[in-house]
């Protein structure tokens, strides 16, 4: 049975999560890690670049910009 | 002790490491290369007490993983060079993420100290951070409280380094403590790399156990390469067993504790404000970065960023071409002739050959000048992160970067610049793809051409030829991305976009001047030897004779000369696109030194104007001091022209405004005198009918000429620029492709218009 991941890219601006864990494997991965996205952080949804994409995030005090493909890799926390 | 020692630098990007470096080293430092690599590489001296002490920047990173070029530098430089000590720069203000490449400085178990960086800021931003818990929390390592643009901290961080490199017992380096499964793991795997002498020799082996469990690609391929095979055997063994006891993988266990540790120390030392405020920062974001206006800023900017590097720098780079062909000539020739050696082939080798190759690099500076004087502004003050954020999306397309736009825009003024632009990408792929693509965007040496052809050809219908070629470009440019992306970068995994949106600074006079001095200086060591050789090789070509009088060496027609019969051989190559004759192809060829060359010498060998007048004829009673006079007068109104240049940028965005007209300002009422070149342009519609037949055919031609000229191998500094930046075998690739797709393209243009019944 497959459930649905919440994943970051679902949040709209204003919303925050917690991180579950990273999908996937390899320099993305890696480079979320090293960024301070690892399991138990809370990520804020700050703003949408005016083309839908990337968008900017909020967390550890300093802000991130994500591909909507990198964000996808990330789980997040049900609220 | 010796009286002498090396220090790194090492910090994540945008938190002012190299402020530090430049307060500590001041004007003693020296930029070079990595060896074999791209990267940038920073060295520097200063003096603390009796010791000179030698300090070399690390490229700014996040982590120390095998995944990125510049963190298998640093960290190689720290296993292998051993410094005596490592700088780690860390911003006050984001302390958490910075402190994660601290906790990875301490597993490698060299002595550390922090210099805990623009703490003003912090303070502004409500953070409270108490340097000496920090101190206490990272196990003793000395933290300093900095402030490098202003040189705050700067004595007490050499004091520091001073008492830390002289200290008789250097102190044990803080262990991060990985818990349990992890800790056993490690150690089980110390113990067995200390058996192995020659592992333990080169690398600190709990250091090596944790990165053989993380399945770091770098140390694992060397190990696998240096016959270690059962050390890695347990280290997999190992990795499993710890996959299996705890269900995730030791490279994020590992990641998780070091955060973990930061934790603990950031706790104790750091206090945060309990409401978050709206700085400053944020306030200029809002807008910068809106989904309505974002654009149309980035847009604007990179407008303003073009206008710099394409129009004001116009009157320093005329003022240096007439200085270096007028005066500087004169007095070289009459140097030569005091000699008794004018009129030779030497003299024409020091004149046409040296100088004027030395003039082609010299007129580069100001256009470089005001294009790293933007750049430095863009990136030091944060917004070329938001330029990135705002232009992803599009520039992807083409398998490109966000900041991959900036140096495209550049690509229309010049495309030497545009090449040394692509610096601002981190990525070296993404680097060499869009310097790959820079010089499709056609630059404005090409105009002439197409405006000289247009005219021609199309009467007043040129502008249509003019407007195609740029869509051309772009769209090679496209097509190019596409292809390289889909087919040469098939198997590579996808590149982390993930990027850090630094807090906007006001960037420093200071740092913006040593970045623009840096990059020059950098520039005239390494073009100037391929733009010479270049233009002393064509100087050659055309002086040596091969038809007709063979004693006459210097002093041939061009069409008698190596350089002409070479045009007569690679002439007929040009048949499928209709423009075989040898005075195209010449034209052609001297396109090469610069695409500004390619109308003059159509002027030359089609109108047989001598385009060249020779200098030194003038009858000056005091040509020294007229010279000298001339050359501060010139420079006198090249400044004047620089601001006024500046000032008509208003104008020029403005007039974009269909129904608008603001008049440019003309300080020095020189109307723009328009070049009398009919008589090349009714030479041209003439040669082209010739050649390829019919007027139509010939029309047909010269388009394909255009074309040609367009796309093909961009002029030699761009191709030096290339060299310098990604070495020679990507200039080679560029050279053969640009040559390749531009004779293709032209081909196309031509039978394709046969085929339509065009001609």
């Amino acid at each position: 049975m497959i459930i649905a991941q919440t994943t970051l890219d679902q949040l709209t601006p204003g919303q925050r999560a917690r991180v579950k864990r990273i999908a996937g494997k390899g320099a993305v991965r890696r480079r979320l890690m090293d960024m301070g996205v690892i399991r138990g952080v809370e990520i804020e949804v700050v703003k949408v670049a005016p083309m839908g994409d990337p968008i900017e995030y909020l967390l550890r005090g300093y802000h991130l910009s994500l591909r909507r493909s990198e964000a996808q890799m990330i789980e997040i926390e049900d609220r | 002790m010796p009286l002498s020692f090396t220090i790194a630098l090492a910090g994540n990007p945008n938190v002012g490491k190299s402020t530090i470096f430049n307060a500590l080293t001041g004007t003693r430092q020296h930029v070079g290369n990595w060896p074999g690599k791209t990267v940038e590489k920073k060295e520097g001296t200063t003096r603390i007490n009796d010791y000179e002490i030698v300090v070399v920047d690390l490229p700014g990173t996040y982590s120390l993983t095998a995944y990125s070029l510049e963190e298998v530098i640093a960290r190689d430089f720290i296993v292998n060079e051993k410094p005596s000590m490592v700088v780690a720069v860390v911003d006050a203000s984001n302390p958490e993420r910075n402190l994660y490449l601290v906790a990875q400085l301490l597993e490698l178990e060299v002595p550390v100290i922090v210099a805990l960086n623009m703490s003003d800021v912090a303070h502004s931003r409500g953070l409270k951070i108490d340097a000496q818990e920090l101190s206490k929390r990272l196990g003793g390592i000395p933290v300093v409280e900095t402030i490098g643009n202003r040189s705050v901290g700067i004595d007490k961080l050499k004091r520091a380094i001073f008492e830390l490199a002289t200290r008789e017992h250097p102190g044990i380096v803080p262990q991060i403590a990985y818990g349990d499964p992890l800790e056993a793991e490690i150690d089980a795997l110390q113990a067995e790399i200390e058996q192995d002498e020659l592992l333990s020799q080169t690398y600190h082996p709990r250091w090596l156990a944790i990165k053989l469990l993380e399945e770091d690609e770098d140390v694992t391929g060397r190990l696998a390469a240096g016959d270690h095979e059962t050390v890695l055997l347990t280290a997999r063994q190992a990795a499993q067993r710890i996959l299996d006891c705890t269900g995730e993988d030791a490279e994020t266990l590992i990641a998780n504790r070091r955060y973990m540790f930061i934790g603990d120390v950031v706790s104790g030392a750091v206090v945060r404000p309990t409401t978050a405020v709206e700085t400053r920062s944020d306030k200029i974001d809002k807008v910068v970065t809106h989904r309505v206006w974002g654009v149309p800023i980035f847009l604007l900017l990179m407008w303003i960023l073009f206008q710099f590097t394409a129009n004001v720098s116009t009157p320093l780079l005329d003022w240096i071409g007439g200085v270096v062909n007028g005066p500087i000539t004169r007095w070289a020739l009459a140097i030569l002739d005091t000699l008794g050696v004018e009129g030779t082939w030497l003299a024409a080798l020091v004149v046409d050959g040296i100088i004027a190759g030395v003039g082609g690099v010299l007129i580069f500076v100001p256009v470089l000048l005001f294009l790293y004087l933007a750049v430095a502004v863009l990136e030091d003050s944060g917004y070329m992160a938001r330029a990135a954020f705002v232009m992803d999306r599009v520039m992807r397309l083409m398998g490109l970067h966000g900041k991959s736009f900036m140096p495209m825009m550049v690509g229309f003024g010049c495309t030497v610049p545009a090449v040394y632009a692509t610096r601002a990408l981190e990525n070296e792929d993404d680097r060499k793809l869009t310097a790959f693509l820079t010089t499709f965007m056609s630059c404005g040496a090409r105009l002439p051409v197409y405006v000289v052809f247009g005219a021609a050809f199309f009467g007043d219908k040129a502008g249509n030829l003019t407007f195609a070629m740029y869509v051309l470009g772009i769209a090679t440019a496209l097509f190019t991305g596409f292809v390289i992306k889909r087919i040469v970068y098939r198997n590579k995994p996808p590149q982390p976009f993930v990027l850090e949106l630094p807090p906007y600074r006001l960037p420093t006079p200071t740092s913006v001047w040593l970045q623009v001095w840096e990059n020059i200086s950098e520039f005239l060591q390494k073009a100037t030897t391929v733009i010479l050789a270049c233009s002393i090789v064509i100087w050659l070509l055309l002086a040596l004779p091969i038809n007709g009088d063979a004693d006459s060496f210097n002093n041939v027609q061009p069409q008698d000369s190596v350089f002409g019969s070479l045009a007569g051989t690679i002439a007929p190559v040009f048949g499928p696109a209709g423009f075989d004759s040898w005075r195209t192809t010449g034209a052609l060829i001297s396109g090469f030194i610069a695409k500004e060359v390619v109308v003059g010498t159509m002027n030359q060998v089609y109108v047989g104007e001598a385009a060249s007048s020779t200098p030194g004829e003038a009858d000056k009673t005091n040509p020294f001091r007229d010279d000298v006079g001339e050359i501060v007068t010139g420079f006198g109104d090249a400044v004047i022209l620089t601001a006024q240049e500046i000032v008509n940028i208003v104008p020029r965005t403005v007039n974009i405004i269909p129904g608008v007209h603001i008049p440019e300002a003309d300080w020095l009422n020189q109307q723009e005198e328009k070049v009398g070149s009919s008589r090349l342009e009714g030479a041209l519609v003439a040669a082209f009918e010739r050649t390829a037949g019919s007027p139509d055919k010939g029309r047909l031609a010269a388009v394909a000429f255009n074309v040609f000229v367009l796309l093909y191998v961009p002029c030699m500094t761009a191709v030096a620029a290339m060299r310098q930046e990604f070495g020679t075998r990507w200039m080679a690739y560029q050279i053969v492709y640009t040559a390749g797709i531009a004779w293709l393209a032209a081909v196309i243009v031509y039978q394709g218009g046969l085929l339509l019944g065009l001609g």
